[in-house]
């Protein structure tokens, strides 16, 4: 493998969301990540669509499969001694230990902190679960649109007289948890690296989001303010927003920074940039109302590109089949690769949004089929032979 | 106590509104930081909302929160003396953190070949709107352009209304991050190596990465999914009504069906016994959840136990049942919040900002290298002598 992280080996205990896109971030770009499953405690995002041709199945879901690229099954019932004392002896030959289960799960299957560190003194292990370690709501559960809610995200998100609507995703999953976590975990790594020193991460997965929105506390702690929500205006610029174009549901983002975006954009819509020469923020309500009567009717693709021509930050609010089959930017940066699958056949993942020029990443091989990579990892990494993965199979240890 | 995780990493930060929080990433865990301002400021100073009252007033607070233990040097890229300073930090760096316009390192003499000659081991992050090449390399841009451009305003507000921007310049932080992976794993190699590269973040692309499940099923089922109608994903998923505001109750779909049985079970105990009807199979089934019939019916139970219950009542009495439900806190409820307090997520700062307030802490624990706050924001050009004269014994140091 090649990556700047060929030769880091991680023994991955993540499921569902941002533990799994957190160990993605690692195999797109080299590490060996041995996703550990079981069929007797399945990943739930295995299980839910979208499926390759609308077919239900553990091995068709694009859900799961775009989190889980570049790395290997190795199926472990857990609930099983013998699964877990294989677990433990994998962590051995691993430099990294990752799991984003509630505090207490690992610890009850012997692979906790102070357990692997027994086996492996300088690994360095990942526990992200929903409230971190310590703490009276510790054992709470959540998934990504929960923490949205608890943390202030969705509260802020919306029009101001309308119910908060969020972003209509688990944001958190997507990005603040994977790519706080990844970071910690590469830190921490490069601290090992000149100290030969392990260490633990506990990460509660409501922090990092906050972390992206750290600028709304401040206002509480530093100004007495509680932030509301401001629809799609901007404390400074106007107009700012989405206004209605032609077709169905068709949109544009318009933002104007500068006069000269201003007269610019008045320009190509035809509005009277006189009027609002100054003071545009005062009258943000009026303008959006003129600039959506000006967008009214208009191809938003065709316009954004003229407004940009313009100098104008302007663009269209793309959907998935635009943002596949017609972003001409998406496509000049290589974004979709096909990857083939023994079930799902060929199907679209995209590439991590960053292009390292001597060691980039690189999408090798689709999501693993359940369990696809057992007897190969555990015959690598272990040394067993035939006879003895026999046993365990048939002792219902690989499942 | 060990040192810092990245103790003795040199980090010159060109960084604007777009990128600024990569290097505090950087600076947090213990890298040397330095913030290359223009005469006058960088931009994100005086954004709004800003300080509202004492000596710092008018600074933004965006500024005061992203810029955290980093240093400031002022350069005025025009002046000769200046650009050879800049050179100078260049030479002596790890890391660059770059968001100017694609080429205009380039044109400050600063593109690859001259950097990596004087430089070899040197890693340049580029986060940029949409990337170093390409048809829209040029574009202007703004967090609402990019978000909408990205996808994720597709899915992203009221189905019968206009999409919403997510509160918080989202992109851009989504940008801070992933540059701050990719510039992470480059140091690494870089370390390992001798030698260094460029890395070209696209803040366009980062936003298509937070599409949830849009593209599989575009590209697996040929469906584009939009903004979610009404609000509720599916019956037992989605924001529900109660005496003080709004709870967020996910059960169902990719949430594990155990928890299914747990709510009905909670909302019969809470004084609702029709909702035992719940309890039929056909509640399991996905498909089902998701018609307008199921959703009317459960909102109908449901909200006739929360209607008359505080949303910090729901969370505490729902999750002693497992189920995951949240209330749509405020971010004053999160300052008050027992277990972010119990975490000691919020560190007290006291500096020209205002006198002992919190702020957001470490946003991940680390048990031997632990995020640390060590100083607050820096004022415009504090630095600039310190680090010319340290640029200056280094340079010396390097000819003796």
């Amino acid at each position: 493998m090649t990556g700047p992280l060929a030769g880091v080996r991680v023994l991955d205990f993540t499921w569902v969301g941002a533990g799994s896109l957190t160990t993605k971030l690692l195999a797109d770009h080299g590490a060996d990540v041995l996703k550990i499953e079981s069929s007797v405690h399945i990943d739930s995002l295995r299980l839910n669509p979208p499926f390759a041709g609308g077919v239900r199945g553990p091995n068709r879901s694009g859900y799961f499969a775009e989190r889980n690229s570049n790395k290997r099954s190795v199926c472990l019932n857990l609930r099983e001694a013998q699964g877990q004392a294989l677990a433990r002896r994998l962590a051995a030959d691993c430099d990294i230990v990752a799991n984003n289960f509630r505090p207490g799960v690992m610890e009850r299957f012997g692979l906790g902190y102070e357990d692997i560190r027994q086996i492996r003194p300088d690994v360095i292990y990942l526990a992200m679960s929903m409230q971190g370690s310590a703490g009276p709501e510790r054992e709470y559960l959540g998934y990504g649109l929960t923490i949205g809610a608890l943390v202030g995200l969705q509260h802020l998100t919306g029009l101001p007289d309308r119910y908060p609507v969020g972003t209509g995703t688990n944001y958190p999953d997507h990005v603040p948890n994977p790519c706080h976590a990844a970071f910690a975990v590469l830190a921490a790594l490069r601290h090992r690296r000149r100290t030969g020193e392990g260490q633990c991460i506990d990460i509660a997965q409501t922090e990092p989001t906050i972390a992206t929105i750290g600028t709304t506390v401040l206002d509480y702690t530093v100004n007495g303010v509680v932030r509301e929500r401001e629809g799609n205006g901007h404390p400074q610029w106007a107009p700012h927003g989405l206004y209605r174009c032609a077709g169905d549901d068709r949109w544009i983002a318009i933002a104007v920074r500068s006069d000269a975006e201003w007269l610019a954009l008045a320009d190509v819509l035809g509005l009277d940039a006189e009027r609002y020469a100054r003071n545009r923020h005062e009258h943000a309500a009026e303008l959006d109302e003129l600039v959506q009567r000006g967008t009214s009717g208009r191809d938003a693709v065709d316009l954004a590109a003229r407004l940009q021509q313009r100098g104008v930050a302007a663009g269209p609010v793309q959907n998935s089949a635009d943002l596949v089959d017609t972003d001409p930017q998406l496509a000049h940066r290589g974004h979709w690769v096909s990857l083939r699958h023994p079930e799902m056949g060929t199907s679209r993942y995209g590439m991590p949004p960053f292009r390292l020029s001597a060691t980039p990443g690189e999408l090798r091989t689709a999501a693993p089929v359940l369990g696809a990579h057992t007897r190969e990892v555990l015959t690598e990494v272990l040394g067993m032979g035939e006879t003895e993965l026999d046993t365990l199979d048939a002792a219902g240890v690989l499942r | 106590m060990s040192a810092p995780a990245l103790a003795g990493l040199r980090v010159v930060d060109l960084a604007g509104d777009v990128g600024n929080y990569c290097g505090k990433l950087f600076a947090d865990l213990g890298a040397d930081v330095v913030l290359v301002e223009p005469p006058g400021g960088c931009p994100q100073r005086t954004a709004e909302p800003t300080v509202a009252s004492g000596p710092a007033a008018g600074t933004a607070l965006a500024f005061v929160y992203q810029n955290t233990n980093k240093r400031s040097v002022v350069v005025d890229v025009d002046n000769d003396a200046d650009l050879r300073l800049l050179h100078d930090m260049v030479a002596a760096a790890d890391l660059v953190i770059d968001n100017w316009a694609p080429g205009e390192l380039a044109l400050r003499g600063l593109d690859r070949d001259a950097m990596t000659a004087v430089n070899p081991g040197l890693v340049v992050t580029s986060i940029t709107p949409f990337g170093q090449t390409g048809p829209y390399a040029r574009y202007q841009s703004a967090d609402i352009v990019l978000l909408a451009m990205g996808g994720m305003l597709s899915l992203a507000g009221y189905g019968d209304g206009p999409p919403t921007r997510p509160y918080g310049d989202q992109s851009y932080v989504m940008a801070g991050l992933f540059g701050a992976v990719a510039a992470m794993m480059a140091v690494l190699h870089a370390e390992q190596t001798g030698v260094g590269q460029s890395v070209d973040v696209s803040v366009h692309e980062c936003v298509t990465l937070a599409l949830e499940t849009a593209i599989q099923y575009y590209d697996l089922e040929g469906v584009i999914r939009g903004r979610q109608t009404g609000r509720y994903r599916h019956a037992g998923s989605g924001l529900y009504d109660c005496a003080d505001g709004y709870v967020y109750l996910f059960v169902g779909g990719v949430a594990s069906n155990r928890f299914w049985g747990r709510l009905v079970d909670w909302l019969v105990e809470s004084g609702v016994p029709e909702a035992a009807v719940l309890h039929e199979p056909v509640w399991e089934d996905l498909d089902h959840l998701r018609t307008e019939e199921a959703k009317a019916t459960f909102e109908r139970l449901f909200t006739t136990m929360s209607a008359g219950r505080s949303k910090a009542d729901l969370y505490h009495d729902a999750q002693a049942h497992g189920i995951p439900l949240s209330p749509v806190n405020s971010p004053a409820d999160l300052v008050h919040s027992k277990q972010l307090r119990a975490r000691e997520f919020f560190v007290q700062a006291d500096d020209m900002y205002r006198a002992g307030y919190l702020t957001p802490g470490a946003p991940y624990q680390l048990s031997a290298t632990p995020w640390t706050l060590r100083t607050s924001a820096p004022a415009l050009g504090e630095h600039t002598e310190q680090v010319r004269a340290a640029l200056r014994e280094h340079v010396t140091g390097g000819a003796r």
